[in-house]
């Protein structure tokens, strides 16, 4: 349980700190959000927050690197209180919580990907330097996936990302990170701790946690990080246009087929019936209007008539 | 399917022995189960997922031979997530 | 709530956190039981699907004005029924204002939220809830008593004086404890249902309703002659459609239940309410229709049964409900539990005040009541042959025949017999039948 620490970084629930820090950035998201294919508005349902899978895949890691390393775990996420029942559930593992209060951290692309990271490595930072930090390499809170970086950047921690596998050395400080590598081959690389290393939901799942410590977990209240002075939101890094209608690529359209003559006849079209070019002009706008709406109506593109339902 | 949310389990919570299938002259299941999990195969045993299963239990109850259908709810937290429901 | 509960140990452990489950658990923590919900789903209400209406008043005297904090999607202030063939529909309107006041009658919700809230209310009350958990079979002693479920957890074997089965249709630890066979065809129908999108402005156009105000509509003969029925009704921004058919009626027939709903929705009478509506979302689930007769026993040593679990759902045709059944059930289970245990005897006899509390209010009286209800509604007479008869009936007496004179209604109602084979003395046994059933 926390120790009840009084100073100015709240102590994070959980076993009180022993050996490396390893931590699990998580970034719990609806994992099954709506978007409106009309006005591409997102609606998520926070209440329903959880691990995605690859956030699963990091906090296994984080697991498995701690008990190696005998080292402790802390689950880091920023959002809403809403995302408390998601730390609990790696409170209940074993892992030590902290939340970062973050009001935009799930308005998808928009979101201040540097005020992020900075906010998280302020906390990262004020809860002890960490060993090894182990980031989800994709959320369906459809951020940028920027943050692992960035907080490397911040941490001045060396950075392995987009992992398939990640294994500690027991007895030095060094994580074994194998990656993806185009032609089905693969690169294994040695990183020295600090590292912040994100991993794709591959080849691990998360473990389940015992019932007394599920039970035990559940409704605890998740320490909040102190709010950082000087990583305040300044605006996002990416800006979002409005939605547009969707155009189709051009068609490819296949040669014709046959002989010399067919194949003459079929590109020139010379034997298919059609209407004759015509000069309507000039015409002054109103009349030119009613051309082209003419135009459209005789083509089956008139708009339909009435006030849509 | 693509409207609702399955989190897919490692462990199939639904195993059909083709065994006993051969035998069976109904295969009710293969039209009865709403998210049409079953087909028969050409050698007369059921091909059988689990990934999309609504968990309904359509399949065991009209299973006419017992046994062939081992049924068992998905582990905890795994399965189907209706919002809707 | 009296003490933290131990982790291995409580008064009572409640399986499922469904309607039943959070009003057992619900009524044992305000008696100042220790009580555990254990939830398969992420969440409750992940895994559970209905087909219509819930009616709440049974929460009236555990939470008062219910009605200001429920998450509810409309009030239901109409109520159709709707008699159809393929070309045809007669429909039995009801509507009164007075079921869009509190207290109120009906409403309509996503079971996502409703049963998460209810379960919020056990918390509320002292309640634990662990989630993502599934009991996968019971602890017994040497003499068969249940003390206790195991989990699908690491270390998950827990003890409790009182266990609650709560844990749905399927539920397999009353099938393990012996109180229900291990499939079941002959009760159990396939609901499907889906959820459709449509704008709140266009379902209030489109059903004639005010803004908050819902619509229920139960139909009959819309499934190709399968044992079942077909029902819509209204979330704030969405239109549920689905059909309600009997399993063995299903397997024998061939048909997929996703072409029941498909023909449902082409239907003349239905086709032009749903028109560009999107699918959101489509889903199935078994509903035990075998009424009072089908039941199981309700009590073991150590052991209750509520809700869907006990087939506690009532089809009867007029009326189906299922919710408010489970909550008053589980209601009754946990008061009856705690009493249990506050007397030290929790063997079947000491919770025999279950099976009382029930048979005194709703529960069990409306089951008994109406126990030939759904072998009636099933009926293949009901089904096919009265559906024509009354559609038939229906489109000639407002069929204008000039310059023939207008036909007597005994005469339609012969002819139409005639037509489809209905023997009058059937009919009036049926009529005396339905009489009796829904006396």
């Amino acid at each position: 349980m926390a120790d009840g620490g009084q100073g100015p970084a709240p102590a994070p629930v959980g076993p009180s700190p022993v050996g490396p820090l390893v931590v699990a950035c998580l970034d719990p998201a609806d994992l099954r959000q709506e978007v409106d294919p009309l006005t591409g508005e997102v609606r998520a349902d926070w209440r329903r927050a959880d691990l995605s899978a690859s956030d699963g895949a990091a906090l296994e890691h984080s697991l498995r690197a701690a008990e190696a390393w005998g080292g402790t775990v802390l689950a880091l996420a920023a959002g809403p209180p809403g995302l408390d029942p998601v730390l609990e559930q790696a409170v209940a593992l074993g892992a030590r919580a902290l939340r970062v209060p973050w009001s935009d951290a799930h308005s998808g692309p928009a979101v201040d990907a540097v005020a992020l990271a900075a906010a998280l490595a302020a906390a990262i930072s004020q809860a002890g330097p960490p060993a090894l930090v182990v980031c989800g390499d994709r959320s369906p809170s459809r951020g940028i996936g920027a943050v692992p970086a960035l907080i490397a950047h911040h941490l001045g921690a060396e950075q392995a990302l987009g992992l398939v596998s990640l294994t500690v050395d027991q007895s030095s400080q060094v994580v074994i990170a194998e990656r993806r590598l185009d032609g089905g081959w693969r690169e294994r690389l040695r990183v020295r701790a600090p590292a912040v290393c994100s991993v794709e939901a591959a080849g691990v799942r998360l473990r389940r946690a015992p019932f007394a410590a599920a039970l035990r977990s559940s409704g605890q209240p998740i320490p909040v990080a102190a709010s950082q002075s000087g990583v305040a939101s300044t605006g996002a890094q990416l800006r979002i246009g409005g939605p547009r209608p969707y155009r189709p690529r051009t068609k490819a359209v296949a040669p014709p087929m046959g002989g010399t003559h067919d194949r003459l006849l079929a590109l020139t079209g010379v034997l298919v019936a059609h209407d004759p070019p015509r000069i309507v002009g000039p015409l002054g706008p109103v009349e030119a209007a009613g051309e082209l709406l003419d135009f459209l109506d005789g083509h089956g593109y008139s708009p339909p008539s009435g006030p849509a339902q | 399917m693509a409207t609702v949310e399955f989190r897919v389990g490692a462990r199939a919570h639904i195993v059909v022995d083709s065994d006993v299938c051969r035998s069976c002259t109904t295969k009710a299941c293969v039209s009865a189960c709403p998210a049409n999990l079953f087909a028969p195969t050409s050698d007369g045993g059921i091909l059988f997922n689990y990934e999309q299963c609504f968990e309904c239990g359509t399949c065991y109850m009209v299973c006419n031979s017992e046994g062939a259908i081992e049924w068992t709810y998905p582990d905890g937290g795994q399965g189907v997530v209706f919002r809707h429901g | 709530m009296a003490d933290t509960p131990s982790p291995d140990s409580f008064d009572a452990i409640v399986v499922g956190a469904g309607p039943a489950g959070s009003a057992a658990a619900l009524a044992l923590a305000r008696a100042g039981r220790s009580v555990v919900i254990i939830e398969r789903g992420p969440f409750p209400g992940s895994k559970n699907v209905y087909g219509g209406v819930v009616y709440a008043r049974v929460l009236d005297d555990v939470i008062p004005n219910w009605w200001e904090q429920v998450p509810v999607q409309r009030w239901v202030v109409r109520r159709s029924t709707m008699v159809m063939t393929g070309s045809q529909a007669v429909t039995v309107d009801v509507r009164t204002q007075a079921w869009g006041r509190p207290p109120y009658n009906g409403m309509t919700v996503y079971r996502a939220d409703f049963d998460s809230w209810l379960a919020d209310q056990a918390v509320a009350a002292g309640a634990s809830l662990v989630t993502s958990t599934v009991a996968t079979g019971l602890v017994r002693d040497g003499t068969g008593r249940v003390t206790g479920v195991r989990t699908d957890r690491p270390g998950g074997d827990l003890a409790s004086r009182v266990v609650i089965a709560c844990d749905g249709v399927n539920s397999f630890l009353a099938k393990e404890a012996g109180l229900l066979p291990k499939a079941d065809a002959a009760h159990h129908t396939l609901g499907v249902k889906e959820v459709l999108a449509l704008p709140a402005e266009v379902i209030e156009d489109r059903f004639g309703l005010a803004p908050g105000e819902g619509l229920d509509i139960e139909m009959i003969g819309c499934t190709r002659g399968i044992p079942g029925g077909g029902f819509l009704y209204t979330n704030r921004d969405t239109v549920n459609v689905g059909v309600v058919v009997s399993l063995t009626g299903l397997a024998a027939s061939g048909v997929r239940p996703e072409e029941l709903i498909a023909d449902l929705k082409e239907h003349p009478a239905v086709a032009p309410w749903l028109r560009g509506a999107a699918v959101k979302e489509y889903g199935a689930h078994l509903i035990p229709e075998g009424g009072y007769d089908a039941m199981p026993a309700l009590a073991a040593d150590g052991f209750l049964v509520a809700g869907d679990a006990a087939g506690m759902t009532l089809a009867a045709g007029l009326w189906l409900e299922g919710v408010n059944f489970a909550i008053g059930a589980g209601l009754a289970a946990g008061r009856a539990a705690a009493a249990a245990i506050a007397q030290g005897d929790v063997t079947a006899a000491g919770l025999a005040g279950y099976r009382k509390a029930l048979e005194a209010n709703f529960v069990l009286q409306d089951h008994k009541r109406l126990r030939g209800a759904p072998q009636l509604v099933l009926s293949d007479r009901m089904q096919r042959q009265y559906v024509q008869l009354i559609c038939d009936l229906a489109e000639q007496v407002f069929t204008v025949t000039n310059p023939e004179p207008k036909p007597g209604l005994v005469k339609l109602l012969l002819r139409g017999a005639r037509r489809h084979k209905v023997r009058v003395r059937d009919l009036v046994r049926d009529g005396i039948e339905t009489a009796k059933v829904f006396r």
